[in-house]
């Protein structure tokens, strides 16, 4: 019974402790967000407080009134959608046929992927600067949606593959038993049970591709500007406007932060998965 | 159709998408990676054969900026290991009870990298930076002004990497925790029977039993640090004076700002030498033993 009770208050004690230590992860994100709500002149006060004085939106709507960030927001979620969708459309036929169907051909195919995943992207965006320069693609959303579907392919295939493993191959021979071609099989019966594991692959595209920097530096110059650039870009071209600067970043970081709230457990499981396999 | 054409017409686009978008402009960066060649006029090149590697393997900038890569990695590597492992003791410790701490701990992770840096820009920077009035309300510096992290030329290849650990540490933490949770709960309670303390359960169970997940968790963690480009760009744009310039930079400093696509693609294939070696080591350590 004493032991019981010494082990309650020790279990109480930890969780105090993780839910302090946990919180305080947070906090830089919660500062980030208190910053953006603050009126424009004390957003550099000194000494900085954390909690603004005044609950303002004034910075939303700097923010928004300036005509390139809305811009680069639709950019940013065409070409994040963009490469979604080529990306499954490349990855999944490929995964499935990778882990239904081994030969020594699409084990070296796999690899090839797994290495790929390791290409810096430095590396890779040196010659498709000169690429899409040839083909007239620099800076325009194509040409975005090209590079970072080179990096979200090898990412979805692994995905994919992972989710491929675990499929019963009695699922596609019953199928064939009821008349179905392989193809057939593939669409009306494979894709529909493997709709989740998709699901979280193309999450995993669209955050990638959202996300994505460096390329869209190097590839982009006006037009085809993403909004991770033009965030970027408040560093100079306004002087340090860091209270625009952080509602900005809030806008471009909420909806990826929410989406992951929302499907928290399979993008956990995703994320760990991914990181195991590929 | 046989089945080997269909499996040849599946697998056929990617394999296509994937020979012109990554091995085709890999070919042609070690091609121009023995060109004399500029930005401007990609097409105008002169053969000059190993001169380049010669250029770049010489260069003091780019040997300071590959130790910087290094000086990174393992700073922000270390870190995050040893903070997330403990996050997923500490996890593992609560077992049920700790699913709200884990989606609270993995928020950094939804949080863009440009953003991360922003943000770690904002906490740290002379004058309105808040971890230094922090620091200085806990008395553990003298003034708010005592680490100048973003312009110090010593500290600040350090300083820019407390992005990178705050941003990731949760990913290090949830997939220790997923290797924890698949233990066997009796080979730890045959070992208290025993009569092995904690630490010693710890030590002789857990780690070896771990060995495999960490082993992932470092090398893919250490491959994408060392190819760390956004966080660091965004909050100091390689300097003070090129003291947090890391590789990637150097290479994209190299391209962009000096127009120099011979020695640029030079770097760039060494460095994918590098880490096309590290995927080799990751492929022998993690692939092989799932697969036996």
């Amino acid at each position: 019974m004493i032991e019981r009770k010494k082990s309650d208050v020790g279990r109480t004690v930890i969780n105090v402790f993780a839910l302090l230590l946990v919180l305080s992860y947070a906090v830089p994100y919660v500062y980030l967000l208190m910053t953006a709500l603050k009126p424009a002149a004390d957003v550099q006060q000194i000494p900085p407080s954390f909690f603004p004085n005044r609950i303002t939106l004034e910075n939303f709507r700097t923010v928004l009134a300036t005509p390139s960030l809305p811009a680069a927001f639709a950019n940013s979620l065409m070409v994040a959608v963009l490469t979604t969708v080529l990306s499954l459309v490349l990855a999944v036929p490929a995964a499935y046929v990778a882990t239904q169907y081994r030969r020594s051909f699409t084990t070296f195919f796999l690899l090839f992927a797994l290495v790929t995943r390791m290409v810096p992207a430095v590396s890779l965006g040196v010659p498709l600067f000169t690429l899409l320069k040839s083909m007239g693609l620099l800076d325009t959303t194509l040409g975005l949606v090209l590079a970072h579907t080179s990096t979200a392919v090898p990412l979805a295939l692994l995905l994919m593959s992972a989710f491929f493993e675990g499929l019963p191959k009695e699922l596609e021979e019953a199928a064939r038993m009821d008349g179905c071609t392989r193809f057939q099989a593939f669409v009306k019966i494979i894709l529909p049970v493997m709709r989740s594991g998709i699901a979280v692959t193309a999450l995993f595209s669209f955050i990638a591709s959202w996300n994505e920097f460096l390329y869209a530096l190097l590839l982009t110059s006006e037009k085809g500007k993403t909004a991770p650039i033009v965030i970027a870009e408040y560093n100079s071209v306004y002087g340090l406007a860091w209270g625009p600067m952080t509602a900005a970043a809030v806008l471009y970081s909420l909806p990826v932060i929410l989406i992951t709230l929302i499907l928290q457990k399979q993008i956990i499981g995703g994320l760990t998965f991914g990181a195991v396999k590929g | 159709m046989t089945e080997n054409r269909f499996v040849l017409a599946m697998l056929a686009p990617a394999a296509i998408f994937l020979g012109l978008l990554v091995a085709y402009p890999v070919a042609l960066l070690v091609f121009n990676s023995f060109y004399k060649v500029e930005l401007i006029a990609p097409d105008v090149r002169a053969w000059v054969g190993l001169q380049n590697y010669i250029e770049v393997l010489t260069s003091s900038r780019v040997r300071e900026s590959a130790l910087r890569t290094v000086q990174y990695t393992c700073f922000a590597l270390l870190f995050e290991f040893v903070f997330g492992f403990c996050a997923a003791l500490l996890f593992n410790a609560i077992a049920e009870g700790s699913r709200w701490h884990r989606t609270i701990f993995a928020l950094p992770l939804m949080v863009p990298p440009i953003v991360a840096g922003l943000l770690w820009r904002f906490l740290l920077i002379g004058d309105i930076g808040i971890l230094n009035y922090g620091l200085d309300s806990l008395g553990l510096v003298d003034n708010p002004d005592a680490i100048r992290w973003l312009s110090d030329e010593d500290v600040v290849i350090y300083a820019v990497s407390f992005a990178d650990i705050w941003l990731t540490t949760s990913f290090v933490a949830l997939v220790s925790y997923a290797g924890l949770t698949n233990i066997p709960r009796e080979l730890l309670e045959a070992a208290r029977i025993d009569g092995a303390s904690a630490l010693k359960r710890f030590w002789h169970v857990t780690l070896p039993m771990m060995r495999p997940v960490l082993a992932v968790v470092v090398i893919v963690r250490g491959v994408d640090a060392a190819k760390t480009f956004d966080l660091i760009w965004i909050q100091t744009q390689g300097g003070p004076r090129h003291q947090s310039e890391v590789i990637s930079m150097n290479i994209y400093q190299r391209m962009v700002r000096y127009g120099d696509l011979g020695d640029a693609s030079a770097s760039a294939t060494l460095f994918l030498l590098v880490m096309i070696l590290l995927a080799v080591v990751a492929y022998w350590k993690i692939w092989r033993p799932a697969n036996d």
